[in-house]
């Protein structure tokens, strides 16, 4: 359980994040949608650690993490970037295995335990055919699998997800959200930035709806994503007959 | 396989560099002197002269060498070398001042204090920021400071002599190591060495980009201090005995890069042990080539064999 209590948070002398209070439990896939600028990224990352909040506590398990050493989160939190900055010369495997760095030795080495927990993570996402692919050398759809790969392979049990399927086709989407569905299902809270509705409505067990840096609806998609939010949020209506699910042709 | 060749050949530079000089001594001669039954003359020529010039080489090419990966690792830029943090500047800062004082003992001190500032002045500028573009902003004003600073104690110095002497201290040499200087340096090397080493994890993690090292548990301020004084240490105590010798910061690591790949966990090490063994490689050159009444320093002849060599592999990798 991961507990959000009055979180001020943002760049500089300005909060993004204003006064945010949420909870996620285990098993939850939630969806963070909002406009651009909503602060949707600036919330993943202080939970992520890479943001220091002004004010307001995270909790996981009644634990505050802001005592938790950097090592000690990265253990427990999960953080997918959503630009694809991955050194680019460098071989898939590696890539997977840096998920692993909250847990390695002082040169780098990783237990046995590290690395079936690393083929697990190639195994779920389908990418342990490019493990000694060079990762400028693969498709924008196979360098997101192979960096959901990395966030995977940390097995944490919080795994925040900003935008993992932007500039991805339909069915890399779907494949994408699948597995986020997947991680959620097994036992694991996931939050994830979306801007794709649709799947949110579809994929996700709650949604958190953003505007100006506050939570302005959350729940379950039904209910979050109705005709009056969704012109509010987004000054868009709600499509005739509601978000229909997309699936995978086979 | 690969491995096995970088050490015999740094070995057999290191080796090979007790045979140079203008005595001519056969390998039982060597021999013997190391272990100091040779002639009273073939001893001293060994144990002192020929032996501490080829080991304080050897250590400061490899210090170099790994500053010179580190950096590379940290900034992600394969152009980056030692002097962008300043501290070769600062370092010869020290020891120009020092020469401009005539305090011809105390140049390593003064080289060492100097590359301390350095260090301090870039802790505090970059301390609280997280960017890597903020260190690098650190060490080029620091630099063109410290270089300001030389050439004003250089305009102002007291004859032309002690002039000259700063000039050719600034070119590099290790024509006159002794085990002393091999006793400053070799620990202060070494220290930064393995500092530089045991960051190489989380220099490989960085290359997933700031934020994503930081999720998986990298505190960027604690690497940034390592790095700085790691550098420091390897940069420092270098200078402060043989003077500024550029290019093997900048160019070892990239060779490595190409034949071990880009990892920086190996490419530190791996970098050490080539700029130690490139750095006495050089050393024996200008050993060849100084005649009586002439030297050729050895900063400007690493540069001459490493700048041909780096320009055809810069070369060739674009056409690739």
């Amino acid at each position: 359980m991961i507990h959000i209590n009055n979180l001020l948070s943002g760049y500089g002398p300005c909060d993004v994040i204003q006064n945010i209070s949420a909870e996620g439990k285990q098993g939850e896939l939630i969806a963070l949608v909002g406009a651009n600028g909503s602060g949707k990224s600036t919330l993943l990352k202080t939970l992520a650690g890479i943001i220091t909040p002004t004010s307001g506590t995270i909790n996981y398990l009644g634990k505050e993490l802001a005592g938790f050493s950097s090592r000690k989160r990265a253990k427990i939190i999960s953080y997918l970037a959503q630009n694809r900055e991955a050194y680019p010369s460098m071989p898939v495997y590696e890539i997977v295995e840096l998920g692993r760095a909250p847990y390695r030795g002082s040169l780098g080495q990783i237990s046995s335990t590290g690395k079936d927990i690393i083929e697990s993570a190639m195994v779920r996402t389908k990418t342990q055919a490019l493990k000694d692919r060079k990762f400028n050398n693969l498709s924008g759809g196979e360098q997101a699998r192979v960096l959901l790969a990395r966030a995977l392979a940390v097995d944490a049990p919080i795994i925040l997800a900003d935008e993992p399927i932007s500039a991805l086709d339909p069915a890399f989407q779907i494949s994408m959200m699948q597995a986020l569905q997947r991680e959620a299902k097994k036992g694991k809270i996931v939050i994830t930035a979306l801007h794709d509705l649709s799947l949110a409505s579809q994929f996700s067990s709650k949604i958190w709806m953003l505007k100006n840096g506050k939570i302005v609806a959350k729940g379950v998609p039904k209910k979050v994503l109705n005709a009056e939010n969704l012109k509010n949020t987004f000054q868009v209506k709600l499509p005739k007959g509601g978000f229909k699910a997309l699936q995978l042709a086979n | 396989m690969k491995f096995t060749i970088l050490i015999i050949c740094t070995l057999s530079c290191v080796i090979f560099s007790l045979f140079i000089g203008t005595v001519d001594l056969s390998f039982i001669d060597v021999l013997k002197a190391l272990l100091g039954r040779g002639t009273d003359t073939n001893n001293i020529i060994i144990r002192e002269l020929r032996l501490p010039r080829s080991l304080t080489g050897a250590v400061i090419g490899a210090g170099l060498g790994a500053s010179g990966a580190a950096l590379q690792g940290y900034t992600r830029n394969p152009l980056a070398a030692p002097g962008i943090l300043g501290f070769t500047a600062c370092a010869a800062l020290g020891a120009v001042i020092a020469l401009y004082f005539g305090f011809y003992k105390w140049i390593p001190l003064a080289a060492l204090s100097g590359t301390a500032i350095g260090a301090f002045l870039i802790l505090k500028i970059s301390g609280n920021r997280k960017s890597a573009s903020t260190l690098i902003l650190a060490g080029v004003g620091v630099s063109a400071l410290a270089t300001a600073l030389t050439g004003l104690t250089m305009n102002f110095s007291p004859n032309p002599w002690a002039l000259s002497e700063m000039v050719y201290w600034l070119m590099g040499s290790l024509s006159d190591s002794q085990f002393v200087d091999l006793l400053i340096c070799a620990p202060l090397t070494i220290i930064g060495i393995i500092m530089l080493t045991l960051i190489g994890p989380d220099l490989k993690t960085l290359s997933l980009g700031e934020e994503t090292a930081v999720s998986l548990g990298v505190s960027l301020g604690r690497l940034r201090a390592i790095l700085i004084i790691g550098t420091a240490l390897c940069v420092g105590s270098g200078v402060a005995i043989a003077g500024a010798i550029g290019f093997i910061g900048l160019f070892i690591p990239h060779i490595i890069r190409l034949i071990f790949g880009s990892d920086p966990i190996k490419l530190i090490p791996l970098s050490a042990i080539s700029g130690a063994g490139f750095l006495v490689f050089a050393d024996i050159i200008s050993r060849y080539l100084t005649g009586p009444g002439t030297q050729l320093y050895l900063g400007i002849l690493t540069s001459l064999i490493g700048v041909p060599f780096f320009l055809y592999l810069a070369i060739k990798e674009t056409k690739v």
